[in-house]
């Protein structure tokens, strides 16, 4: 393969940034949400919305591209693009409006994630059917290979993880503690962010290890909230985005990875692969860095993907932070703190924050490296921000024009 | 374990159905290639190392290890009143080979601990291989 392909470096950026309130109950629509995060997004660019042309959204966002585009009053979208699968997906989303961008099918794209999460369908409870009466409720089939998964009650992605946390601390001593000192450093951020769901929830160890335990040897505090809210994002040219109020964020290179013998299906398929401790997020970041020209040495800022607090851990590991198995020492080492070697999740992350499926930890991200996150790293110039795993994952890095 | 309502699963997936067939009768089987025999876990109907789409069922033992578990404390799904166990066992004859199973309560697991499989008919058609600790085989027997 020709290094030709690789050259997307910094040729493309993010001018605007947007987001909504994040709440328990936003008491409106999903598609309002998105539009709000649009509009403050294409504001943010210094643009109007019909200098939009182009559209990637979320395979699991119920906002469909008519749909904004027909709300925002768009009239000649030229481009759009679904990303898959939902959280995992979310680098690639910026991923396709780079290739929208450079292959001259769109001058400005909007990204947006909008969901009531809380108040609407709750990724804390299972979506399989319940049935009524005396009929038994029939799970899988027609390829899904949920016949194998979901008869046994794995029902929720916290059981899930779980599992994977459960096999992870056989493996290498990882230990509850190791996972609360995530927990704890994603609170501490979200305290100095006004936006953030849980600003002022104190978060100790002792509160941590009294969590509630929901699926052993998870805790409360190792899930992610539910959120109601939208982000957004206006992604388009570097030379474009010069004329942007905020200036670029340039997107120095983005990546999918999948790696072999992924299996079928989404996500409890993944307990059949080789090894489960080890993600497709391994794959991503080989190839992130590559297209880069950078490794994990430069990244001076972090948002990992936090659905749970192993989620990271693992991707601590996987992105060459430590070594394999060392994720759990390192997370309690206080490097992960704001003056630590990999500040991460400066907005508070999934964990406490909020929840927008991946798109606040891009938005963050572009903060991080304009120098306006409220947990500011000093002199950030390269951050790297995640996609969920171990599905089949994406990642990006962004960086400071020079 | 019947006295959970829980979940059935769907039995006629045309590249599933093999395996509940097996299941109905007692047996655990997996999915192998033909001409080369290689393991097709998940089971998908095809080899791509041996560019092939003839793949039979093979039986396997029941016997197995306990690979990772959770108690679920926390009640997601009517049909599933917590706690309960969800177990990923390994077979012992063909490493890598997995399979899901789940106990009622909170049972005593550790990794590595020996498991096999029991058949729980759920219905006249449908029956779910199901994993237990070994020295819990007679017990839990559902014939």
């Amino acid at each position: 393969m020709s290094s030709a392909v690789w050259e997307f470096k910094d040729r493309c950026a993010v001018s605007g940034i947007g987001n909504t309130k994040f709440s328990r109950n936003s008491g409106v629509s999903e598609l309002v949400m998105a539009v709000e995060a649009s509009r403050a997004a294409i504001r943010d660019a210094g643009l109007q919305s019909n200098d939009i042309d182009g559209i990637v959204r979320n395979d699991a966002d119920r906002v469909t591209h008519n749909a904004i585009a027909d709300s925002l009053g768009i009239s000649d979208l030229k481009y759009w693009g679904v990303a898959s699968a939902g959280g995992s997906a979310v680098p690639s989303m910026v991923g396709q409006a780079v290739g929208a961008l450079l292959s001259g099918q769109a001058t400005n794209v909007l990204v947006y994630r909008s969901l009531n999460g809380r108040s609407g369908t709750r990724f804390g409870l299972s979506r399989a059917a319940a049935g009524s009466g005396d009929a038994p409720t029939v799970v899988g089939g027609q390829g899904t290979l949920d016949e194998y998964f979901q008869p046994y009650g794995l029902l929720s992605a916290g059981t899930f993880y779980a599992m994977l946390a459960q096999r992870h601390m056989a493996e290498f001593g990882t230990t509850s503690e190791q996972l609360g000192a995530i927990a704890m450093e994603c609170r501490i951020r979200a305290h100095a962010n006004p936006n953030a769901m849980m600003a002022g929830r104190e978060l100790s160890l002792s509160d941590y290890m009294a969590g509630r335990m929901l699926s052993s040897p998870l805790r409360l505090f190792d899930y992610c909230l539910e959120t109601d809210g939208a982000c957004a994002l206006v992604v388009t040219t570097t030379e474009r985005a010069a004329d942007s109020p905020a200036g670029p964020v340039l997107i120095r290179a983005v990546a999918q990875g999948m790696g072999p013998g992924i299996q079928a299906g989404r996500m409890n398929t993944t307990l059949m692969r080789e090894t489960y401790t080890t993600w497709p997020s391994a794959y991503a970041a080989k190839t992130l860095y590559e297209r880069a020209g950078l490794g994990p040495e430069d990244i001076d800022v972090a948002q990992l993907y936090d659905c749970f607090t192993i989620t990271v851990l693992i991707q601590l590991e996987d992105y060459g932070f430590c070594k394999k198995g060392e994720g759990g020492p390192f997370a309690e080492s206080g490097a992960l703190g704001l003056g630590g070697s990999l500040p991460i999740n400066t907005g508070g992350g999934h964990l406490s924050e909020g929840y927008i499926h991946g798109l606040n930890h891009v938005v963050e991200g572009v903060r991080q490296i304009r120098g306006s996150s409220t947990s500011q790293v000093p002199n950030a110039e390269v951050c790297l921000v995640t996609g969920a795993s171990p599905p089949a994952t994406g990642a990006l890095i962004f960086r400071r024009a020079s | 374990m019947s006295d959970l309502k829980g979940l059935h699963p769907n039995v006629d997936d045309p590249a599933q159905a093999g395996f509940w067939e097996a299941a109905r009768r007692g047996q655990l089987v997996i999915e192998k290639c033909k001409p080369a025999g290689h393991v097709l876990h998940l089971p998908r109907g095809y080899c791509h190392l041996c560019d092939s789409f003839e793949v039979e069922w093979v039986p396997v033992s029941g016997q197995a290890n306990l690979h990772t578990f959770t108690i679920v404390e926390h009640q997601v799904h009517p049909n599933f009143p917590a706690p309960y166990a969800v177990v990923l066992v390994e077979l012992d004859e063909v490493p890598g080979v997995r399979f899901l199973g789940n106990l009622p309560g909170r049972p005593e697991l550790s990794i590595g601990m020996r498991m096999t499989v029991t058949f729980d008919a759920l219905s006249d058609t449908v029956t779910l291989p199901r994993w237990v600790p070994a020295q819990d085989t007679v017990d839990s027997s559902t014939e």
